[in-house]
Order: structure tokens, then sequence, then C-alpha cells
């Protein structure tokens, strides 16, 4: 049992995801066949020991609330604690459009208040990971004031985009860089940071007192560089991918089916949970050939899949081949169609015979319920 | 003050069902797996839930550890209320004594005050050993429509089986002149499928007399119905349509299965509007790397496949290792087939192991079966119709 909350920020910059983002949050992503981004997030707090999470929704944010419900599959539903769904919300001093983390925060300081927990655990929502997170926890101790996580993966570095630190022998984060042309320092946020709820608080209320917007841009770069905030550097060294860019929300799908990365990602010690939705197992008809791919239930399967990841309920007609491609939730491959490097969002349907071939580096991305 | 319901289900779940041999030594009956993700439970607690039927006794007794953790707070089934949902019951001891369940009224008759903290009118009673799909709740219409105490869910079985069945012989308004267990020559072939609804008030009289006779063996088939017709109650049957199957056996079971592999199913558990849950285990999606192959069967959550699977139902969380071989197969929750194993018409119980090289089953003759958490040693065989449990 810990004395940490965790609250998740789900207004994180998702411009590069086209149309996928359209009518969701990166939180709200559908990955792995099965899973929502978030709920990587949420089940490592959990299996770590958190009870209460609260999620702060921004831009569409209704795929969201259906998806994480009462918090039941998380076993977050509880009396004291659980999941709190965090809207955005008008009044005299909140506009309801969040111009970065920190005014998010103020806007619910009341629930950061209210809660029983002394401590925070704070992330954004677009990098995908399963974090032994109790191991971050034992970090906080008197000798800082906060604790940041990091990884020297260099797969994570982005130009002009990111947020990078300066981590000295002591392991003390001593400078913080946020989208430079091309980062200076090795270590990439991982966009958690962990910290007493007094001083959490403190922080905000000055913050905004200042007004700043982003509790990393305007508030802890300040405070750690001008201020002498001791803040932590803890290195995460395992596997991780960040989901900001239909690039990179392609080749995470395609990396799951790697044994050794789906073995690191999906542990028994730390089951990823989701919403259930109690279809019946992946059925397989006499002219199916699979090989390589990743299958949910609910699917039918009775064409060629060849290194390719599909979610729940995707029908694949006699004859259709689907290579390299993710097939999200409820898609309909007819017959003699032929897809390559394409991702399908939900209920998309590709009609018989159709053809389409995207270059590798750029998939054909299909929209929510076209039907082509 | 009570908390009325019109309604309560009884599900009688402490049978051993010992025709299912190694399956059930360390499991209840209604935890058996079926289906790739369900247990056979699964389907009477979905059918409650999906006919209205919110508040569920389950009656344990034999082996009942599996079974109590799979129900758990009853979440899946969303039987998990404030007022009413699943509650789980095994004997329990008043004042200084206390008894087993002797027999299926028996339980009932244990559980009175159960059913009488719900004030319910009407009482049905299920049993965990079937695989169907049924509407409880125009059954009942009809117990109420016919003013009837007690009402029988029966379905026609073919005529030459019907001798193996409790038989309900019936007037031209469906209600019960007789009721004759397996006889030699039946004069119907309306089989009684294990399915009452009672009028409480009745039944809790016919319940409290055969309690209070030694002689009686406190069972609904042998003592309640005789009696409730020996006393012109007015007792009816009530028609059901559609797929039932009794997975009381290794040999059923194993073909209530395969059923599934069949396109239209026999039974549509595609039907949204009537679906079976279950709890999930919470794992990705089936892996099917290179090399492996998949065909005519259903495979779940949790699998990774390097082998060949040919019609066979994979629950979740099982590995079938390049080579292995696996053919008209009940490949329970995570079991392993080891490298070049061959599996054919076999049942592999839960986390089983079988070794590298090893052979298990025939291509014909009976099913061959392999215990739970059993290890089979590397190029080993299991011939057809044997069941084997070395720990």
């Amino acid at each position: 049992m810990k004395d940490v909350m965790g609250v998740i920020y789900t207004g994180d910059k998702d411009s590069f995801l086209r149309e996928l983002t359209l009518v969701r949050a990166i939180a709200a992503l559908p990955v792995a066949g099965r899973y929502r981004v978030i709920d990587f997030l949420v089940s490592s707090m959990v299996n770590s020991g958190v009870r209460n999470v609260g999620v702060i929704m921004q831009k569409n944010y209704h795929s969201l609330m259906d998806h994480l419900g009462s918090g039941k599959e998380w076993d977050l539903h509880g009396k004291r604690d659980g999941l709190y769904i965090l809207p955005p919300f008008l009044t005299r001093e909140n506009v309801g459009v969040y111009n970065g983390s920190l005014d998010a925060l103020h806007s619910n300081m009341n629930y950061l208040r209210r809660s029983r927990q002394d401590y925070v655990l704070f992330t954004n929502s677009l990098i995908l990971y399963n974090p032994k997170l109790d191991e971050m926890f034992d970090q906080l101790d008197d000798s800082c004031d906060a604790v940041m996580m990091y990884t020297k993966d260099p797969a994570m570095q982005r130009p002009e985009y990111g947020t990078y630190f300066d981590v000295n022998e002591d392991g003390f984060v001593t400078d913080v860089e946020i989208d430079p042309t091309k980062p200076r320092y090795e270590n990439t946020s991982m966009d958690a940071l962990l910290i007493s709820k007094k001083l959490l608080i403190d922080l905000i209320d000055r913050g905004v007192a200042h007004g700043y917007h982003d509790l990393m841009r305007d508030v802890m770069q300040r405070m750690i560089r001008d201020a002498g905030l001791k803040v932590k550097g803890y290195e995460y060294k395992d596997i991780c991918f960040r989901l900001d860019s239909v690039q990179s929300y392609f080749n995470f799908n395609m990396k799951t089916l790697d044994t050794a990365v789906r073995h690191e990602l999906f542990r028994e010690d730390r089951p990823i949970y989701t919403k259930v939705r109690d279809e019946l197992p992946a059925r397989y008809m006499e002219d199916a050939k699979v090989l390589n791919s990743m299958v949910a239930d609910g699917c039918i399967i009775n064409g060629t899949l060849d290194h390719s990841v599909l979610f729940r309920g995707v029908r694949v007609e006699k004859g259709a081949t689907v290579k390299n491609c993710i097939l999200m939730q409820d898609a309909y491959i007819e017959e003699g169609a032929y897809l390559e490097n394409c991702i399908l969002d939900k209920q998309a349907h590709i009609k018989k015979d159709v053809r389409l071939i995207g270059p590798k580096a750029y998939p054909i991305v299909i929209s929510k319920n076209m039907v082509i | 003050m009570k908390n009325k319901k019109q309604c309560v289900a009884m599900l009688l779940a402490g049978g051993q069902g010992s025709r299912l041999g190694i399956l059930t030594t360390e499991m209840a009956k209604p935890a058996i797996p079926y289906g790739g993700k369900y247990r056979i439970i699964d389907f009477p607690l979905s059918n409650c839930t999906n006919s209205g039927v919110d508040v569920v006794g389950v009656l344990t007794q034999y082996q009942p550890l599996a079974l109590n953790a799979y129900i758990g707070s009853g979440a899946p089934w969303d039987l998990d209320l404030a007022h009413g949902g699943v509650y789980v019951l095994p004997p329990y001891m008043t004042g200084k004594t206390g008894e087993w369940y002797s027999g299926t009224a028996n339980a009932i008759y244990q559980n009175m005050q159960f059913i009488e903290q719900f004030d319910a009118d009407y009482v049905l009673i299920l049993s965990g050993d079937h695989i169907y799909k049924m509407d409880y709740n125009k059954m009942l219409r009809d117990h109420i429509k016919n003013n009837a105490d007690c009402t029988i869910a029966v379905r026609e079985v073919p005529w030459e089986e019907a001798s193996r069945f409790g038989i309900m012989n019936t007037n031209p308004d469906n209600s019960i002149s007789e009721f004759e267990e397996k006889p030699a020559n039946p004069k119907s072939n309306k089989a009684s499928m294990g399915v009452y609804i009672f009028t409480w008030d009745k039944l809790r009289k016919y319940l409290t007399e055969d309690a209070a006779n030694p002689n009686s063996s406190n069972d609904f088939g042998k003592n309640i119905i005789p009696n409730m017709l020996g006393d012109k109650q007015r007792m009816f049957a009530y028609d059901f349509e559609g797929y039932w199957k009794d997975v009381g056996t290794i040999e059923s079971l194993w073909e209530a299965n395969m059923d599934l592999l069949e396109l239209p199913m026999p039974i549509d558990l595609y039907d949204k509007k009537w679906r079976i849950y279950g709890r999930s285990p919470g794992l990705a999606p089936h892996f099917v790397a290179e090399g492996g192959s998949v065909e005519k069967s259903l495979i779940t959550e949790g699998c990774e496949v390097y082998g060949k699977v040919n019609h066979s139902v994979v629950f979740a969380g099982v590995t079938i290792r390049e080579g292995a071989c696996v053919e008209d197969c009940v490949l329970m929750p995570g079991c392993v087939i080891e490298r070049g194993a061959q599996v054919r018409r076999a049942i592999i119980a839960e986390d089983a192991v079988i070794g590298a090289g090893a052979v298990v089953g025939e291509t014909t003759g009976n099913i061959a079966v392999v215990g739970a958490n059993v290890k089979l040693p590397a190029g080993a065989t299991v011939k057809a119709g044997e069941q084997y449990n070395e720990k």
C-alpha cells in the first residue's frame, strides 16, 4: 500500500498522429490488439499499489471516459479512493481549455486537496511502458524534493520535440531543456514526476499566480535551475515507446509481434488490464493462413494474415490478404482485398478486391467507419 | 424490512460430476472450462443476467475453491449488486449441528432462509451441468399465466434416447400427467432439463415435509416432483427448443466443444443480445508465429502458437511449440505442448505440460485426457481413451 496518488494528464500534443487522434486523445488510442494507451499507465500504477488515480481529460475525451468507466477493470471502483475522471469545466477562474499541464492541475486543485495521499505521481500519457513504479517510489527520501523519470534509450529522442534532463553524478537533475532543435542531453524525460502533494500544490499556486501555464516548462525548469529545487533523476531501463506520430504508432504495434518485446511488455507479475468485451475466441476457418500476427478475440479469419495486428471483432474473408497492417476493432475486409502497410481505424470496411498499398515509412490511415 | 424480489435463482453446483474422471478430482463440474474462454457455470449465470434474474444462490459442496474464486464478487455477470447479486452458499452449522447437503432438495431446504430474505414469490432451480441459452423470464411468465405450482423445462429428445432421461407425459394443455425416471417404454419424448420454477409457498411446504421424512433421498427428481404430482398440484411442462448439451462425460464435453467449430454454430455465441459472460484472464491477444498454423479452430488471448493447430478449441495462455501438432483437441487454460508432441482427440486440462515428442490420443477411438498440472514426460504415450494423472 502506497501513500501515492496518480494523476494522468491526457492533453498531450497529438498533431502528428493525423486522423488517428481526430476522434480521440492519445491516451485512448487502441494499441496491441486490445488495449488503449492509458491501460498501461493505469495498470502499472495499480500494480504498484496506487489506489487513487485521477485522469485529467482535455479534448475528445468521450472515448476515454467510455473506456475507463467506473474503473472496475483496474479494481479502482472502491468507496475509498478509486478512479476519478476529471473533465474540463468552466468557472470564473477556469476557462476549460488548458494551455498546459499547470492549468490542468490548477483546475483540479480540489481533487488534489481532498485526496488523502501525501504524494502525487503526475504523468503525461504518450509514452507506453510497463514500469515497476514501486522502484521509483523508493527513490523519494529526505535528500530530495521530487523524483523525475528519464530514459537513455536513443529511440525516445525527437528533433524539436521532447523534454531532456541533465543529470549530475549524484543523480540529481541540474537542467531541463524542452523541445530543443537537437537534444543536448542523452536523458529523455519519461514525463513522470513524483512529488509531495504539499509541495505540488504550493508550486501550482505560485505558478498560476505568475501567469504560467505548464508545470515542466514554466515551473519545474525554473525551480531546478534558479531556485535550487532538489529533484532526483530515476533512470528507467526497460523498453518504452513514444507514440507521437503515425509512424511511431505503427512501429510500436509491429514491435509487439516480436516475442521478446511482447514478453517484456505483458508480464505475468504486472498484468495490463483493460475493458473486457466478452467476445468469443478468435475463429480460424478452412482457408485461413496466418503468420507472425497477433489476433484478438472475436475475430473471424478466412484469409491470409502476415505480420499484422488485429483488434477484437475483425473479419477477414476468403482470399483477402492483410500484410503489415493494423486493423482496429470490428474492421471488415471482404473477399480478395489486398492491404499492405495500412492502419484501419474502428469499423473500417474494405470492399471486395480493393487494393491498398502504403509506403512502409508512411502507412495509409483509413478513418473510423470509412467504407472503401 | 425485506428487499423484495419476484424470483430468486438457486444454482445446484455441489455435484462432483464423477463421470468426468480426472477432470473433476480437484474441481467441481460447473467450474470446468468450456468453449475456449468460458466455464460451464457461465451459461446458467449469463442466462440469469440476460433474463433479468438478479439474485442467484450458488450451492456448493464438492471441491468448491476453484468455483468460489471464479465467481468472486459476480462482477463479470453484472451480479455484483447492492441489492441481490450472486451468493455462494456452502453448507453451514446451525447451533451445535450442521450437515452436508444430502440431496438437491436438501440443499434448497437448508437455505430456505436465504430465499425468504428476498421475500421471493418464485424460485428458479438450475444446475451447473448444461450448455444452453434460455430465457428464464419467458418460462416464469408461462408459470404465472398457468397459475402453476411447478413448471419444468422440457425438450424433445430422439425417441430412441428417451429411456435415458426423466420423461414428462403431458396433457394437451401441457400440464404434466406423469413423470417417469428413465422409462423402458417411454410414452413421451419430453425430457426434463433439470430447470424448474416453483411457487415458493408450495415448494417450502414440500421441502419441509420431505426433510421430515427419514426415508427420503431429498432429491427433486426422486421425491419432490413425484410427491407434488401425487398430490395433483398444478404442474406444467415448458417446451424449450434450441441447443442443450449435457457435458457430464468426457466424450460429451469434448463433443460440445467441437460443436462450436461448426458454422453456423449450433449454439449462437455471437448473439450480441444474449452474450455469455465470463471472467477474463486479461492477457494480450494470441500470437501465431512464422511456421505456426491454425485452421478450423477457436483460439483465445494469451496463446502463443509456433506449431500446428487444426480443428481444436484452445483456451487462454496456451503455448504450442515448434513442430507440435494439435488436432481435434480441447486445450484448457495455461497448458503447454512442447516441441514435436502430437496430440489428437484429447482433452488437456489446466496447466498440464505435454513433454517434447510425447504422443497423446489417436486419430480414432475414445478421447484421451491428461489431468491438471500434470507433467507428461518427453516421449511418453497416452493411448486413446486413457486418462493420465500422475504427478
